[in-house]
């Protein structure tokens, strides 16, 4: 069936480089080509103007002593901002609690996201209501969320600590803070990641499934050997949206802990020196500094999985 | 075309809020904690009644803590907020305030009649670079709280509070605020003071030095003493004032104010509840305890800025302040109140107080003040894990590092 | 499938489950919402003496009024424009050919996946100078960051599933070119733009850092701030009735509206993720 606009490929988080027309461009194309960098003239100069610019301004600020509370004395600094945090313990541990809060809570989102997946796929029954049920996370606003785990765990009005026996607080010890926003972490997006998974799912065939079954494989060899493989694609994206995503914790941090004993995320701490302190230049190195930790992130899990699909092609 | 209606919801959108001037009073926001004695409520209403018609004063509340207040104040502020009229500052805020030029300056004959008959220590800590920048509306310093029928003889120094607490035992124990917050700063601040030193040698320099060494000495040694409290490290004025109250503890440093909530909450305890002076550090030498309070400051982008400086004159008023010292939080800023009859049968202990006050040492005057209390509440807590002479050489580089604006807190 | 009793029992279970992990938070918030200021303390799941005054109060607190209205309006316009522009944008990309539609995909998941503490300096900065501060374009337009992306990506996602040829056909039939876009295009992008107006919504209605940053009073501040920052009359303890109540009260909606619409918000959510 063909299409008049010309398929795009199937939308990966890779680019796919389209080879540019090499035909004589008609007059019919120079018009369709006008016309679509016409229609997206105006949002793509909005993306443009709401990050690119601010992000150069942080660029530039970041290499100044810029504080509010100065305002006279902005002089350029070079790159002393950095040196000051990149020599500083507070920014590592801070790194170190945002790593793992990415870690552990994508890594359960995984496992627990591929339960729901499967239960949404094969449940015999109450199919329609499990998928509505499951979206109530998704759509609850994050700071509300973080607010129902806070009292729930927090000493003086949670019904948890009594339900577990537990002698203090939670929320003011570092390992068990962690622990708490981890968990709100993992309750608040596993739904969507379930979802991911389930549009993977349903890409594995049946008779595949069929075929192993008669050659005697058990449900546990079926998962391993033929769904997980199937479905690599949808992991690896769902992995790559969620691992960003996490790496910008600052919702649940603030609400449950506001970063005490320890629990800062990287977020939270170009907060504190930006909007707190009002130290645009340090502030500025942090957020730089975050951002690149992201593209790092983003280009590692890129490389990796562009070479797990060139193996995928026979 | 759809970028057109997208424009014009813009435009009505910021033609919204913008209000014409008013006839009539001028509504002066105050932006200032909420007292439970209610008596900057009580001025408020007073110093607009009594303004003749020129201005009303509305209260805006901030919140409870001094760093949720200046969260809230100073982003605004930086935003040049023209609804801001009268700010209640807390005294470690003018240095800030006044570089940043968020406040206007106190000069001529409001200056004048401000100064007559104020205290000076209040008024040092509302000055920066020799200029005026509030009105001393009232003023805080700590006193030790000592159940008398334990310790006949109330301790002079620290050395002997720790000493007797020990000796008591299980009731002997000592309250203090060591949590990680602006408290923390104050008990540093007015131990290093009472030992002669102080945090800063100069706008751009740290001091600090073997006074710190002996303060945080002092700090150490109680922290692991079995007279220390074993939430200290999560203490707030609150928290300790209800140890004392139930009756574990021996002493307490803390406000005045808590005075009459002992009296109301624990009258058993305050029937055996004498105060002193804050304990010294060197022996024969006075305490010099760190030196609190609310400076009454005038908004930098107010719209009406007469009236603002007439209400903060009237705000701090010889009758109201005496209100407030009655009624039970502050210290005046007036020099004569200590002595009127009402405020010392209201507080037997005022001309203690007031020579606390006159003895009181001020925390760091710079703008970059909050840096400075973050890199001590951070380094000193929890105070179990002090090392004097290491710890005073790592809270030095942090503090000349955030004079400059510099590393990371 | 026969269906026999273990394996109804194994299913129940599994429901049952999967409702509890979504549910029991939820539950918690609202049975907080109904628990007097006594009963805060006292640590039990379920309140004892339920009532409704948080919701009282909080209707009458300007606070929450204030913020529920600034939430639903910077909402509601950043979705029309991100969903205005997005739809344009994605027209473009799913159906004219022209070179450089990879790279206007790709950095629109770029920008989708940065970090907005990145430009949260910089913006204030910039707004607190030009008097944009504490303003709704204030929030507005940092909100283009992610709602832009969102709506282009999952728009372009769903407009590749519309069979264009069915336009020229109806040119073909004896339609002009508008009337073929509105009676054939229409209907069938319909539901696409419907789904992404929703996730947008979700999406801008959640934002927190944005709106703690950029703004300070009644004026614009959006309901997730105002929870974090509520004062209540007690001053050392947060109003944790009023706060549940509040929270209750923003979230019924979005319950509602995710209930009803779950299998377009399903579809919208997975349409741009896998396509194969």
């Amino acid at each position: 069936m063909t299409n008049g606009a010309g398929t795009v490929a199937a939308q990966r988080a890779e680019p796919r480089q389209e080879a540019p027309g090499k035909r004589r461009p008609s007059e019919r194309a120079r018009a369709e080509r006008r016309l679509g960098w016409l229609l997206c003239a105006p949002a793509v100069l909005i993306m443009a103007a709401v990050t690119a610019y601010p992000i150069l301004n942080a660029v530039v600020l970041s290499l100044q002593r810029a504080d509010l509370r100065f305002p006279g004395n902005n002089e350029f600094v070079g790159l002393r901002n950095y040196g000051d945090v990149l020599s500083s313990n507070l920014w590592w541990q801070d790194l170190a609690n945002t790593a793992i809060i990415m870690v552990a809570s994508v890594a359960i989102e995984l496992v627990i996201g591929m339960l729901l997946a499967i239960v949404m796929q094969r449940a015999i029954f109450g199919r329609g209501p499990i998928r509505a049920v499951i979206l109530i996370p998704y759509g609850i606003i994050t700071v509300v969320a973080a607010l129902a785990w806070k009292y729930a765990w927090a000493a003086d009005t949670g019904f948890v600590p009594s339900l577990l026996n537990l002698s203090s607080d939670p929320l003011t010890s570092h390992d068990s803070a962690m622990l708490v926003i981890i968990l709100t972490e993992v309750w608040k997006t596993t739904p969507f990641m379930a979802l991911l998974l389930l549009a993977g799912l349903a890409l594995v065939p049946d008779e595949l499934h069929e075929a192993a079954r008669v050659d005697g494989a058990s449900t546990w060899q079926r998962f391993w050997r033929i769904t997980i493989p199937m479905m690599m694609p949808a992991i690896l994206v769902a992995l790559l949206f969620r691992a960003l995503d996490a790496f910008r914790v600052f919702d649940s941090v603030f609400i449950l802990t506001r970063g005490a004993n320890e629990t800062e995320s990287v977020s939270i701490l170009g907060y504190n020196q930006l909007i707190t302190r009002l130290n645009l230049g340090i502030g500025s190195a942090v957020s730089v500094l975050i951002f690149i930790c992201v593209a790092l992130i983003a280009v590692v899990f890129l490389k990796g999985f562009g070479r797990t699909m060139r193996q995928r092609q026979v | 075309m759809l970028a057109g209606v997208a424009a014009g919801v813009f435009i009505v959108l910021a033609g919204c809020g913008g209000g014409g001037g008013a006839k009539g009073p001028a509504t002066l926001n105050w932006y200032v904690f909420k007292d439970k004695s209610g008596s900057f409520d009580y001025a408020a209403k007073q110093c607009s009644k009594q303004s003749g018609g020129k201005y009303t004063i509305k209260i805006q509340l901030l919140p409870a803590d001094a760093d949720g207040q200046r969260e809230q104040l100073v982003r605004r502020l930086a935003a040049k907020d023209s609804s801001i009229d009268l700010i209640g500052m807390d005294v470690i805020w003018t240095a800030e305030f006044a570089e940043a030029k968020w406040i206007k300056p106190w000069s001529g004959a409001d200056r004048a009649r401000v100064e007559q008959g104020t205290l000076a220590k209040p008024l040092q800590t509302a000055s920066y670079k020799g200029t005026l920048w509030g009105a001393p509306l009232n003023s805080n310093a700590q006193v030790l709280y000592y159940r008398k029928d334990l310790v006949p003889n109330p301790p002079k120094t620290w050395a002997e509070m720790l000493a007797q607490g020990q000796k008591l035992g299980a009731k002997g124990k000592i309250e203090v605020q060591a949590a990680q917050y602006e408290g923390l700063t104050v008990w540093f601040n007015s131990l290093l003071g009472s030992a002669g030193g102080q945090i800063l040698a100069s706008p751009e320099k740290a001091a600090l030095g073997p006074p710190a060494v002996a303060a945080l000495d002092v700090m150490k040694k109680l922290a692991i003493s079995p007279a220390a409290d074993p939430s200290m490290s999560n203490a707030k004025e609150d928290q300790a004032n209800i140890a004392f109250e139930g009756g574990k503890a021996a002493f307490q440093v803390n406000y005045p104010a808590f005075y009459s909530t002992i009296k109301k909450e624990a009258p058993k305890v305050f029937a055996v509840t004498g105060i002193a002076p804050w304990p010294s550090v060197t022996p024969g030498q006075p305490s010099h305890t760190t030196i609190g309070g609310i400076n009454l400051g005038v908004g930098a982008f107010t719209k009406h800025p007469t009236e603002a400086f007439a209400a903060a004159q009237c705000l701090r008023n010889r009758p109201n302040q005496k209100y407030a010292q009655v009624n039970g939080s502050f210290a005046p800023s007036i020099a004569d109140l200590f002595q009127d009859p009402d405020v010392k049968k209201a507080q037997p202990f005022s001309l203690l107080l007031k020579v606390a006050l006159e003895q009181a040492s001020l925390r760091p005057v710079t703008p970059a003040y909050t840096d400075i209390s973050l890199a001590v509440q951070k380094t000193l807590s929890p105070p179990s894990g002090i090392d004097p002479p290491s710890t005073a050489k790592d809270l030095k580089s942090k503090i000349d590092k955030a004079l400059k604006s510099g590393g990371l807190l | 499938m026969r269906r026999n009793v273990r394996q109804v029992g194994f299913w129940s279970a599994a429901n049952l489950a999967v409702f509890a992990f979504a549910l029991i938070p939820v539950l918690w918030i609202i049975s907080l919402s109904l628990k007097g200021p006594k009963d805060f303390s006292d640590r039990k799941f379920l309140p004892a003496n339920p009532s409704l005054d948080n919701y009282d109060g909080i209707f009458k607190d300007s606070q929450f009024t204030h913020a529920l209205l600034n939430s639903i309006g910077i909402s509601l316009i950043a979705t029309l424009i991100a969903v205005v522009l997005g739809s344009m944008a994605a027209y473009a990309l799913a159906r004219l050919q022209f070179g450089g539609k990879t790279l206007i995909l790709s950095s629109a998941l770029a920008i989708a996946m940065f970090p907005p503490i990145a430009i949260i300096g910089p913006i204030f900065n910039i707004w607190r100078n030009v008097g944009l501060y504490d303003t709704w374009p204030g929030l507005i337009i940092p909100y283009m960051t992610f709602t832009l992306p969102l709506a282009i990506y999952t728009l372009s996602a769903f407009f590749r599933e519309i069979p264009w040829e069915l336009e020229q056909a109806a040119q073909v039939d004896g339609a002009t070119p508008f009337q073929a876009f509105r009676k054939v295009i229409v209907p069938l992008a319909a539901p696409g733009v419907f789904t992404t107006a929703i996730l947008v919504f979700i999406f801008a209605w959640n934002d927190f850092l944005f709106a703690i940053s950029l703004t300070s009073t009644d004026k614009s501040r959006t309901v997730p701030a105002a929870l974090a920052f509520f004062t209540g009359d007690t001053q050392f303890s947060q109003p944790v009735g009023s706060i549940a109540a509040a929270a209750v009260v923003v979230t019924i909606p979005v319950i509602i509206m995710v209930l009803i619409f779950q299998r377009r918000i399903v579809a919208g959510l997975t349409a741009g993720a896998v396509k194969g």
